[in-house]
């Protein structure tokens, strides 16, 4: 049934224009990022590090949840047209099931935008000169990154299911990104989602989280995908009822 | 008059006006705070400049996000409703509802700037910065603000009625709020072609952080003379003028 709601959902995406905002968005981070990086090399001298607080602070911090804001409210677009959940919600298959594939596909496209960005990144980093190794903690922040965005589009799902308009989740998503940047200066980061994408991409400190940090951003994010999911569910057996 | 009354009736049940209240919570409540700290690290008398800077730095970011939110909202209804056929047959010209919906547009909008100019003056008196209330230095901050989130909401109107997926508009919003906060790294001349670079362009208080990145003292703040944004000011009227003027004959012309 999983499947079905997959293959369905891809097909959805053939022709989608999501595509060209998907790699828009990280090329913008790094291109501006890296312009000023290089500008400021006098004062940024950790070479591989000060580009990543560049290029990986305006990516984490702002543009990745708003970019996951905008395809969560893209996912949801087509069944908000025309009545399509009452149609939906005749097919033999599970509201679960449909979150599920929504949240999957969504999954695969920020492991997508995750990956570009690295290449982008690292692109960057050669042209601008620097010689040294990549940062060994490179795969960490972008696979605890990766992890900390499947929160957020859980979220990001349940707002878009339950709000027609597809502007309000994303302005409810960047209200999120400064309370989350709020919840992190106050030392919360680990109970909000947002502030765990800040976290896990490593992009305002470079400090290593601990074997105990590690274990509470697993469980803290596997708990929002869950709650999240449960009234996301919830809320797409009601669209059908009421749309 | 009627069309715009009645684009303002229709966001009545849209949520637009809690929304745009929290966003401007949240930014000016980051822009005191930021003023704030910066005040505090200072040992001369606090003052209006560096709340006004932190302000303008701030709309960079946020106000065109909000811009491009608050205009798809207004026209996605639209679009999802499939009403354009119905609004045009109605006994208003199609360039008389576009009109419409940026006076909407604007009329939120404005009030955000004008709700911004009200907080820095409450901010003010509230921390004793003294009489008398420097009502140039706000009328400037008010336009500064102003003028290019109009520019803004001409080019994201054009965008979010001439495509029923809101994804672009959004998308050029986000792009639109990183090249305002990133306004003041591009190259010297670069900025004036951007729309979103005009509301440190035009912020009256400008940031010098060279003492401050040397170690060597605070941020220097400095009202700009207001002769030096005549031309800017001219420059991005025009653009909104004719983004306006595209737009409508644009999408006035389509066919539905």
């Amino acid at each position: 049934m999983l499947g079905k709601c997959l293959s369905a959902e891809w097909m959805k995406l053939r022709r989608s224009r999501i595509w060209p905002v998907l790699w828009t968005l990280p090329a913008v981070s790094v291109l501006i990022g890296t312009f000023n990086f290089s500008v400021n090399q006098g004062v940024l001298k950790h070479e591989w590090y000060s580009l990543w607080s560049q290029a990986g602070l305006f990516y984490g911090q702002f543009f990745l949840p708003v970019l996951i804001a905008i395809l969560c409210a893209h996912l949801c677009r087509l069944e908000h047209l025309n009545k399509n959940w009452r149609l939906l919600m005749t097919a033999p298959v599970s509201a679960a099931g449909l979150f599920w594939a929504k949240w999957i596909v969504a999954g695969t496209l920020l492991a997508f935008v995750q990956m570009l960005f690295a290449v982008l990144y690292v692109l960057a980093g050669k042209w601008a000169g620097l010689s040294s190794g990549l940062p060994p903690e490179l795969a960490g922040w972008l696979i605890r990154g990766w992890i900390a965005a499947l929160s957020v589009a859980a979220l990001q799902l349940a707002l878009s299911v339950r709000i027609r308009s597809f502007a309000a989740p994303v302005g409810i998503g960047l209200c999120a990104v400064f309370a989350g940047l709020g919840l992190y200066v106050a030392r919360l980061g680990m109970f909000f989602p947002h502030s765990l994408l800040t976290i896990g991409m490593g992009v305002l400190s470079r400090t290593a989280l601990s074997g105990s940090d590690l274990a509470l951003f697993a469980a803290m994010n596997a708990s929002y995908v869950l709650g999240f999911a449960a009234v996301a569910v919830r809320l797409v057996r009601q669209s059908g009822e009421s749309a | 008059m009627k069309a715009v009354a009645l684009e303002l009736y229709k966001l009545r049940r849209k949520r637009l006006l809690p929304m745009t209240v929290l966003f401007l919570g949240v930014e000016i409540a980051w822009a005191f705070a930021a003023a704030a700290r910066s005040m505090a690290r200072q040992s001369g008398p606090a003052g209006w400049e560096p709340v006004l800077a932190a302000l303008a730095s701030m709309n960079g970011l946020f106000l065109p996000i909000l811009t491009a939110v608050c205009v798809s909202r207004i026209c996605d209804m639209e679009h999802k409703g499939n009403t354009w056929k119905l609004l045009y047959t109605l006994s208003v010209r199609r360039s008389g509802l576009y009109a419409a919906k940026f006076a909407a547009a604007a009329a939120v909008m404005l009030a955000a700037c004008l709700v911004q100019t009200a907080a820095v003056a409450v901010f003010g008196i509230s921390r004793g910065f003294g009489p008398p209330l420097p009502f140039a230095l706000l009328a400037r901050f008010f336009a500064g603000a102003a003028l290019p989130t109009l520019v803004i909401i001409a080019l994201q109107q054009w965008v979010s009625m001439a495509a029923k997926n809101q994804t672009f508009a959004l998308a050029l919003g986000m792009i639109g709020g990183f090249i305002g906060l990133a306004a003041d790294f591009l190259p010297q001349g670069a900025g004036a072609f951007f729309a979103w670079a005009y509301y440190t362009g035009l912020s009256p208080v400008v940031v010098d952080y060279g003492a401050a990145a040397a170690g060597t003292g605070p941020p220097l703040f400095t009202v700009t003379d207001a002769g030096a944004s005549l031309a800017g000011m001219a420059w991005l009227s025009a653009a909104g003028a004719i983004l306006c003027l595209a737009g409508n004959l644009h999408v006035s012309r389509r066919e539905v």
